[in-house]
Formats: structure tokens, sequence, C-alpha cells
């Protein structure tokens, strides 16, 4: 009697717990699928509002300016703005990235990792007050140039982190090879360590080329805003396709929301193409 | 050996090389710093502490008639960072249980990807699809019916007119830091050594049994997670600026608009040179945002990596 009654009771607190087991396993996969959903509704929402406008003004929407229907002078200046962010950022972050990689131990490598780790995180429209306040009410007008500034200030903690870990990654016994063979510390790194690590250093570049190349914030009172002529010189007000969509959200006109609408399909896709690869390209971790 | 390769043994090229660019970031960082300070000055000179708890704004073309008060955008941010947290508290660590046990190894992978793609999509899509599809959205499925039949409760009882809110923005939000948080906390629950998850399988755990015990493991590194998460709502821009309504409001009602620090960033100051004082009062805003982020993202960053040692070792 006393055994099955200890039976019935282990077996009820078997299937209690399988209870559990079950609900808990249906919850995660359902919370995982809530989490993802929304990326899945804003590729659908953009593609269906935003191709008709693009089918409709065609070519132009890609090439024309804005009064014609289309963004090619944002494209051209998010182009433009990327080019020069990373021209400007990229020795900088490099540069930071090897000293700290060197000297992870010293105050100042510690240090510079850190600064490095609160740019990453940093409230990027503070970046771009900043640049207004030091150079475009000097200057006295908006300017590719200060956008560029701006936006390289948002790039090179990315670039920066990405080649201090590549740099980490490379075995420690090909820096000893390189010292026995009689090199300086700059050789063992600029010519040894970097050529070793390029694939994560590249990684890094790209990735932070995609950031910046999507940033709003920052160009707010920085970049200006440039639709009706290409831009051709970085010391004038460059338009960028965020900065484009931004201003026509705001917008009442139903017209402008749909520019928006087909702006943000075009990024989008050159944001998907870019990213996709890359992330690919890496099988483990990486940092946003 | 001659006197020059001495004298070059001596002075580090590498250093020589380098040291430029660790002196422009430290330079860049202490400039940005006391460039906030110094223009915040004024406005905190003039307003004193009132400026950061009275919710006031009042433009004027003469200075001694202006008045501002921060108090609303700050309450604004802090609100809204906290409602994107708590929605992403549990998507995150959900997420993070299912792509590292539970999800079968076809998934795993394009998972990861998934998330990465959302952690990395510009904000201003994030705020095109919130301002058009996901307000609307959310004012005719959830905001009308919790107005409807819970009015009674405080938390819902302000008219959803227009659907831009607290809550918009919150949810947003918690969309956009979701990506970020997870993968913070799978870094971390991966990193569990797995004799800890064997030992549990072989005392006859359950998934679920095991799960509990193996995310106490990560608590740190979750703690960290979410106030990085928080750090990262506190200073987004564009998404929050077209999805909180954008007008003074102190209220802890969901449905209310409002407004974030970085969002009145965003929106007063293009025509701030107008008035006297409201560029630097938006400059001590923007110092208010500098300093909060600064230690949030410091105990943050301090706490991981104080994880990643202990686990490490």
């Amino acid at each position: 009697m006393l055994a099955t009654d200890k039976n019935v009771k282990y077996t009820t607190h078997k299937r209690v717990r399988m209870i559990k087991d079950n609900i808990f396993l249906f919850l995660v996969g359902s919370l995982t699928l809530i989490t993802i959903i929304p990326l899945f509704h804003i590729i659908i929402s953009i593609v269906v509002k935003g191709l008709p406008i693009i089918i409709k003004n065609g070519t132009t929407f890609v090439f024309g300016t804005l009064s014609e229907g289309g963004i090619g002078p944002a494209i051209a200046g998010t182009l433009m703005l990327t080019f020069l962010a990373t021209l400007i950022g990229l020795p900088l972050a490099f540069l930071a990235g090897a000293y700290s990689y060197e000297y992870p131990n010293s105050f100042i490598g510690r240090t510079t990792k850190m600064l490095l780790q609160i740019m990453l995180e940093f409230p990027t429209i503070l970046v771009g007050t900043f640049i207004m306040g030091i150079l475009v009410i000097p200057m006295g007008s908006f300017s590719a140039l200060a956008g560029a500034i701006a936006l390289a200030l948002i790039l090179t903690p990315y670039v920066s982190v990405y080649t201090e870990e590549a740099m980490a990654e490379i075995p420690r016994i090909y820096k000893e090879g390189g010292y026995a063979l009689g090199c300086t510390r700059a050789q063992v790194i600029f010519k040894v360590i970097t050529k070793m690590a390029k694939k994560g250093i590249l990684t890094g570049i790209l990735i932070g080329m995609a950031k910046v190349s999507g940033e709003t914030a920052p160009l707010l009172f920085t970049a200006g805003g440039l639709y009706e002529v290409y831009p051709t010189n970085p010391l004038q007000p460059v338009g960028a396709i965020p900065l484009l969509i931004y201003t026509l959200v705001q917008s009442p006109s139903i017209e402008d929301h749909q520019i928006a609408w087909g702006a943000a399909l075009v990024m989008l896709i050159i944001f998907l193409a870019l990213f996709i690869p890359i992330r690919y390209a890496l099988k483990d971790e990486i940092k946003l | 050996m001659g006197k020059y390769e001495l004298l070059k043994k001596k002075i580090d090229e590498f250093k020589l090389i380098t040291l430029p660019a660790i002196i422009v970031v430290f330079i860049l960082f202490i400039l940005m710093l006391g460039f906030y300070f110094y223009n915040a000055w004024p406005a905190i000179e003039k307003y004193g502490l009132g400026l950061f708890i009275q919710n006031i704004w009042q433009a004027a073309e003469e200075p001694a008639k202006e008045i501002y008060g921060l108090a609303a955008p700050i309450w604004g941010s802090i609100y809204t960072a906290t409602i994107a947290v708590l929605i992403a508290l549990p998507l995150a660590i959900c997420y993070a249980i299912f792509v590292n046990d539970y999800a079968p190894k076809q998934l795993k992978y394009p998972l990861i990807i998934i998330s990465d793609i959302m952690a990395g999509l510009p904000t201003i899509i994030y705020g095109i699809w919130g301002a058009f599809i996901l307000v609307p959205l959310l004012r005719d499925h959830l905001m009308k019916f919790l107005y409807e039949h819970f009015a009674f409760i405080p938390l819902f009882s302000y008219p959803p007119i227009s659907g831009y809110s607290f809550l918009s923005a919150g949810i947003l939000l918690g969309i956009m830091v979701v990506p970020f948080a997870s993968a913070i906390i799978r870094e971390a629950y991966a990193m569990i050594p797995s004799v800890y998850k064997e030992g549990l399988v072989a005392l006859g755990a359950t998934r679920y049994e095991t799960t509990k015990v193996l995310i106490k493991y990560v608590k740190p590194a979750i703690i960290s997670g979410f106030i990085l998460a928080f750090g990262r709502a506190l200073g987004e821009t564009v998404a929050v600026s077209l999805v909180i309504g954008n007008s003074f409001n102190l209220t802890y009602k969901l449905f209310a608009p409002g407004y974030t620090i970085s969002s009145l960033i965003a929106n007063q100051f293009g025509n701030s040179v107008l008035y006297k004082y409201m560029t630097s009062v938006l400059y001590s805003a923007g110092l208010v945002l500098f300093i909060v982020g600064l230690i949030v993202n410091i105990i943050g960053l301090y706490y991981l990596k104080r994880w990643r040692e202990h686990v490490s070792h």
C-alpha cells in the first residue's frame, strides 16, 4: 500500500516536472519568435511601401533630384560622407587599436581602451552638437567635412576595438619570432601582426562603414542637407539618405512620405547587401 | 653599435607612431567634456538647480523672459529607457537561451545573423517603421483597448489620440535594444563551462531545471547587458523623436506624448540660435545625457569585464 502510494506520488511529481519543462520550452521558443518578428515586419513593410514609388519613378528615383522625385544627391552625399569619415577615422582608429593591443596593462593603454569602449556606446547626437559647436559655427556653414568628422568619431571606436581584438587573437609565437629575427617593435606590429590580423581589421572597417552610413543624429546639425544638386565641394553642405528620410517623415505631405519609404528601401538594400556578406564571412561573434 | 642606433633603440618607433593617435583620443574626450561644461554654464548659472527639476519651456525674444526647465525631457529619457529594458528583459534572455541550447543546428546560425542585422540596422529604418506602422498599430489595437477597459488604472488613463507616446517610444526602443542585450547574454551563456551542464543532466534535471541553474551563473552578465542596453536606449535619438510626440509632459501616463533629452536636442537645436539662453540650455541637457550615459556605461562595462575575468580564471 505504502509502496504504491509512493509510486503515485513519484509519477505525479515526474509529470509535473515534465509539464513544467514543456511549458518552459514553449515559452522560450515563442518569445524568441516574438524577438525576431519585428525585423520581418520592418522588411516587408518597407518593401510594400517603398517598391511602388521606385517602380513609378524608375531610374529617376535613384539618380534624380528631390524635386524630380529622386534621391540621387542624397545617395551621393552618403557615399561622400562615408568615404571621408573612413579616410579621417581609419588612421586614428588603427593606431589607437594597435597601441591598446601592445600595452594592455599600462595605464594609458587601459584608459585608451576604456575611452574607446565608452565612445562606442556614446549618444551619437552629442557628437553632432559637439562638432556643430567647434566646427560649423566657426566656419559659418554646414559642410560635408563637419558631417564626416562627426561620423569619423563614431567610426573610430568600432575600427579600434576590432583592430585590437583581431591582433590579440594572433598567437604570441609570431611576435616572439619577429623579435628573435631582430625586428623592432614597430616592424613586428605593423608588418607581421597587422598582416596576419588583416581579415579582422577589414571586418571592423566594413562594419564601421556600414554603421556610419546609416547614422542620422550626428548629421542633423553638421551636414546641412542638399537634395537639389549633386554635392561637389566638401566644404559645402551635403545631404544623406538617413537625413533625408528623417526630414521627409516629419513633413505633412503624402508625396514626401512616399519618397521617404522609397529611400528607406534603397537604404535597407544597401545595408543588407553590405552587412550579410560580411557577417557570413565571419563565423564568430561580432560587436555592434 | 653607433650612437644613432642606440638612440633609435631608446625612442621606441612604435610609440612614436601611435602616440599622436592616443593623444588625439584623449584630447577629444577631454575637449568634449569641457565643451559641454563650458557651453552649459551660462544656463546653469542663470537658472540654477531649477533648470533640472522644473518643467517649463518659455522661449522669448527678450532674454529676461526666457525660462527653461528640463525635468520633463530628463524624466522622459529615463522613463522610456526603463520601459524599453523591461520589454527587452524577458525577450533577450529567452532568445539567448533558445539560441544556445534548444535551437536546431540549421536554425542557430540564421538566428544569430538575424539578431546581428537587427542590432546593426540603421536607426532611421526603425524610426520610419515606428512612426508610420508601429504607432498606428499600437494605438488601434493596444492603447484603445486598454484605455476603454482599464482607464481606471492611472497608467492607462490618458486618451490615446495620436498614439505618439511614452509607450510607443519605449516599445520601439525595446525592439531596438533586444538584439544588443541578447548578444551580451548569449556570449556569456556560451562561456559557462560545459561540466556544469553535464553535471546537471547527470543528476536527472529536466531542461527547465538545467537552464534555471545555469541562468544564475550568468546573472552578472545579464545585469551588465541590461545596464548597457539602458545606456543605449537613453542616447537613441531619431527613432524616438519620430514616435514620442515631442511635448513637455511630466507624467507617468503611458499614452501621453513626451520628450526625451536627445529628441529635445534634435527638435530644438536648429532654432535655438534665435534665443539667448536656449542653446546653453540644450547644451546643459546634453551634459546631463553625457554624464548619465558615462556613468551607466562605465558601470555596465566594469561589471561585464569583472565577470569575464572571473570566468576565465
